[in-house]
């Protein structure tokens, strides 16, 4: 019983995260119908940010968060503004292609810049962790968890309560419209872009804190945040969050199949993609419109 | 003509109680007739009466809450999309939707090569059956162009070109002279007759009185999704059912549009903030 | 394309080996075209065919199966039967998520033969081969299976097949009404694009002599195709030709001159292509009004 709680309480830990990653996908998905297969990268650049002032000014991974969140931010809005802005209304070939050029990018910038060797940010605190009803859980997950939490309430106060929230909102509804009171709709796209690499670099600074950085640890929460934003619905809070949770919880256990079928070792843990593939048709089979019920674009 | 003495050969499509719901809404309830072989039946009514619902129906876009349609003993609604045009029905659309990359020969070309006999039909051939229909409904001087250049009459034509291309035995025309003006009605009327001369069943849905009486043998009006009257155009139009049916929704649609201009009025009058219309 | 044919006779082992990887890159990009240009899905998992044409090689180079024509034949078969029984659930799907479906597929098959020990798992298998004299074969073989794609393109685009790949891209209920079973020739379009990436594949095994997940599906044999397909032209049958000329030519001169940083380049390449030239070279020798027709077509999809 134990076993199965502990499944649950990493897959819940695990899921917060996700949630985050997810959440800058999905609002770049959402309002922009742009797949952006950089997102992967800027959370690379966000583990990168963090390892470095990390281990060349001893800064805590947790005062990196805002300071992860403005540089990909700067560099997100700068990237949409004067490149991705060209061609924000083509077919999603286009942006598909070159959001990945983007990306081969950064990862071979990251490569020349920090090699590709495993790096990771080992504070005092690692380590440390507790039990509770024989469920062991590190405080920097928790901690994480927590965070994770609190950046998508305060991102889904500032879209339905500040004026930008509202305007990107607005534009996400109808173009037009938008257009028509004064929204200025390249602005709100570079806002938007910038929001989804800053949160994918604030993703990047949690991740740092559990998980091992090397240049190429973006592509997976791509795919992830993906099928995390089918289940949840797309293109709000609540879906990323609850598609997050979700779904680090369903990877927790899917990664815990262990078994033998012949000579043929059959492990979970080496199958994540497979298993996210997985997910991923049987909820847009079964469930289009994802767990949440929302309308997808 | 009734359905009950019309023998079993003369009759190209039976519509049998067909009933329609849209969550709440019955578009269409209780609605049978049967169309005759060889004939021409229009389809009138008031807009949201439910023609185009019925034609979604007859031609298997919708499957029919109640009742059936039947034509040669197949229940249409059992037959996948992609299959009705190889029973020998064909469709316009009242919205045009033709291939825009392709040239307008081509675009018919495709009806011949995956219509009723597509399969018999080399491509060469049905190029060649595609030029024929081309001329026929008077297309052939733009044949190589893009069918996205086409002007909306044009496009019109194109609509029936390619739906004649199945090589159907009953055609359905959803409002193919709608936006046309006087002189392309008389062409397109000309060239439906032609296409009925044919051996064609026509089933035309219309919004142009002069036109549907000229070329129909029997009139279906419907209001309120509801079958209201059957016969010869002239007989029908007499009906005070019908009359009541038109006038009484003209004065409805009057009041709307004057509720419309009223509220527009009001609306520009007020200012509206940035983000009124999240 | 005949030119290439007598790239071996140059005896010059390096130059045969860019030219061999110019024809596949090619015969790949022809089979996303297919796909992605004709039927207008936009598969970001061509690779998949690619890998498991491959290990159709290896498996039968490990029953000491060494010909090029049953590795090719065996490619097509399981690539084709492949195409129908992925092809069926994913198909249904469209746009991105068509898109990214596709995706999956290439990394999830990359994880399950790394986890599968008769494919030799992570660690991979060797596949048996000529001697080195004797490596032209690959080359004329690659040169027979980037002709055929060639060709299979040419024909179908201009066969009844052809016109029902296009119909579905335009408009797939228009293409129904019409009776073309869009759920037919979508699956038949994939397991064409299929089996001309799988064959590649089957061929690449033994000429590499070497095969593990990475190499099987690797993201370069994904991407590339498709970027090439677009500098070429999307849905014509020069473009992907003249695409994988370019490009693969382009990268080979990368990789050898800057072994460490031309992936780097690639990615400036694929981003320079797609912001100048996405309607593809063949679109721009074309192009009526010269300049100015094409610095207007730039700024098309600004918002």
């Amino acid at each position: 019983m134990h076993l199965v709680l502990q499944d649950l309480a990493n897959g819940i830990l695990a899921g917060g995260i996700l949630a985050v990653v997810a959440l800058g996908f999905s609002l770049v998905w959402g309002i922009m119908n742009i797949i952006n297969l950089a997102h992967g990268a800027f959370v690379m650049l966000g583990a990168y940010l963090t390892y470095q002032l990390f281990a060349s000014f001893h800064v805590d991974p947790f005062l990196s968060l805002p300071i992860s969140f403005v540089v990909l931010f700067t560099a997100g809005y700068l990237l949409q503004r004067y490149l991705i802005n060209w061609v924000v209304r083509a077919p999603i070939l286009t942006t598909f292609l070159l959001t990945f050029g983007l990306s081969l990018l950064f990862v071979n910038i990251a490569l020349i810049v920090w090699t590709g060797d495993q790096r990771g940010v080992t504070t005092a605190y690692a380590g440390a962790n507790f039990t509770l009803a024989g469920v062991t859980i590190p405080w920097v997950k928790l901690y994480t968890l927590l965070a994770a939490l609190v950046i998508t309430g305060v991102m889904h106060l500032w879209l339905t309560r500040s004026k930008t929230g509202r305007a990107i909102r607005a534009t996400s509804m109808d173009i037009g419209a938008a257009q028509l009171s004064g929204v200025r709709v390249a602005h709100i796209y570079s806002i938007v872009y910038g929001l989804g690499a800053g949160l994918a670099g604030v993703a990047g600074t949690l991740i740092s804190m559990s998980y091992a950085i090397n240049p190429n640890m973006g592509e997976p929460f791509l795919i992830k945040a993906f099928v995390v934003c089918v289940l949840g619905g797309l293109g709000s809070v609540q879906g990323a969050l609850v598609g997050g949770l979700v779904y680090g919880i369903v990877e927790a256990f899917a990664t815990q199949i262990d078994l033998y079928i012949g000579t043929q070792h059959i492990s979970g843990s080496g199958l994540q993609d497979a298993i996210a593939l997985a997910v991923l048709l049987i909820v847009l089979i079964v469930r289009p419109t994802g767990i949440m019920g929302k309308a997808t674009a | 003509m009734t359905a009950q003495t019309a023998s079993a050969s003369g009759v190209a499509l039976r519509i049998q109680n067909v009933g329609m719901r849209f969550g709440g809404l019955w578009a269409l309830s209780d609605v049978t007739f049967d169309v005759e072989r060889g004939s021409v039946l229009g389809l009138i009514g008031p807009n949201g009466s439910g023609k185009t619902t019925l034609m979604n129906v007859i031609s298997g876009v919708y499957r029919p809450t109640t009742g059936a349609v039947r034509f040669a003993s197949r229940r249409i609604a059992d037959v996948p999309t992609h299959e009705v045009c190889q029973l020998g029905i064909a469709r316009t659309f009242q919205i045009v939707k033709p291939f825009a990359s392709l040239t307008v020969r081509e675009n018919v070309a495709v009806g011949a090569m995956y219509g009723r006999y597509g399969a018999k039909r080399s491509t060469r051939a049905s190029f060649e059956r595609a030029q024929e229909l081309l001329e026929i409904v008077g297309l052939a001087r733009v044949a190589d162009r893009a069918a996205s250049d086409l002007t909306i009459p044009d496009r019109k034509r194109l609509e029936v070109a390619k739906a004649l291309a199945l090589d159907p035995d009953v055609l359905l025309l959803d409002e193919v002279m709608a936006g046309l003006n006087a002189t392309e009605v008389d062409e397109a009327l000309e060239l439906l007759r032609d296409v009925n001369r044919r051996g064609v069943t026509l089933i035309v849905v219309e919004h142009l009185m002069k036109a549907i009486v000229s070329i129909s043998t029997t009139i279906v009006v419907l209001a309120e999704g509801k079958k209201i009257a059957q016969g010869a155009p002239a007989d029908v139009l007499a009906s005070p059912q019908v009359i009541e049916a038109y006038l009484g929704s003209r004065w409805v649609k009057r009041q709307e549009q004057l509720k419309i201009i009223e509220a527009e009025r009001a609306d520009a009058a007020r200012v509206q903030p940035p983000d009124a219309h999240a | 394309m005949a030119l290439l044919l007598l790239v071996p006779l140059g005896h010059n082992g390096y130059i045969e080996i860019v030219f061999r990887n110019i024809l596949m890159y090619a015969a790949m990009a022809y089979g996303w075209n297919l796909i992605g240009g004709y039927t207008g899905y936009v598969s970001f998992g061509q690779v998949a065919f690619f890998g498991i044409g491959a290990y159709c090689s290896a498996v039968l180079s490990a029953h000491n199966i060494d010909n090029l024509f049953a590795d090719v034949a065996l490619a097509c078969v399981v690539t084709a039967l492949f195409a129908v029984v992925v092809g069926l659930p994913v198909l249904r799907l469209k746009g991105h998520y068509f898109a990214i479906a596709t995706l999956g597929i290439g990394l999830a098959l990359s994880d399950i033969v790394a986890n599968l020990d008769v494919l030799g798992a992570s660690s991979g298998l060797a596949v048996h081969h000529v001697d080195e004299p004797h490596f032209y074969v690959y080359y004329y073989a690659m040169w027979l299976v980037a002709l055929g794609s060639m060709l299979g393109t040419y024909f179908i685009a201009r066969s009844k097949l052809g016109f029902a790949f296009v119909a579905i891209r335009e408009n797939e209920e228009a293409a129904a009404v019409l009776g073309i079973s869009a759920t037919r020739y979508k699956v038949i379009a994939w397991a064409i694009s299929g089996m001309m990436a799988g064959s590649a594949g089957a061929v690449f095994a033994p000429a590499n002599g070497f095969l593990d997940p990475s190499i099987a599906f690797s993201a370069d044999s994904n991407i590339f195709p498709i970027v090439m397909g677009i500098l070429g032209g999307v849905g014509t049958v020069a473009g992907p030709f003249i695409g994988a000329l370019i490009l693969a030519g382009a990268n080979e001169l990368l990789q050898k001159y800057f072994i460490k940083i031309h992936t780097l380049f690639f990615g400036a390449m694929i981003v320079l292509v797609v912001l100048l030239l996405s309607r593809g070279l063949v679109w721009l020798f074309g192009l009526k009004g010269g300049a100015r027709t094409w610095l207007k077509s730039l700024t098309a999809y600004k918002a």
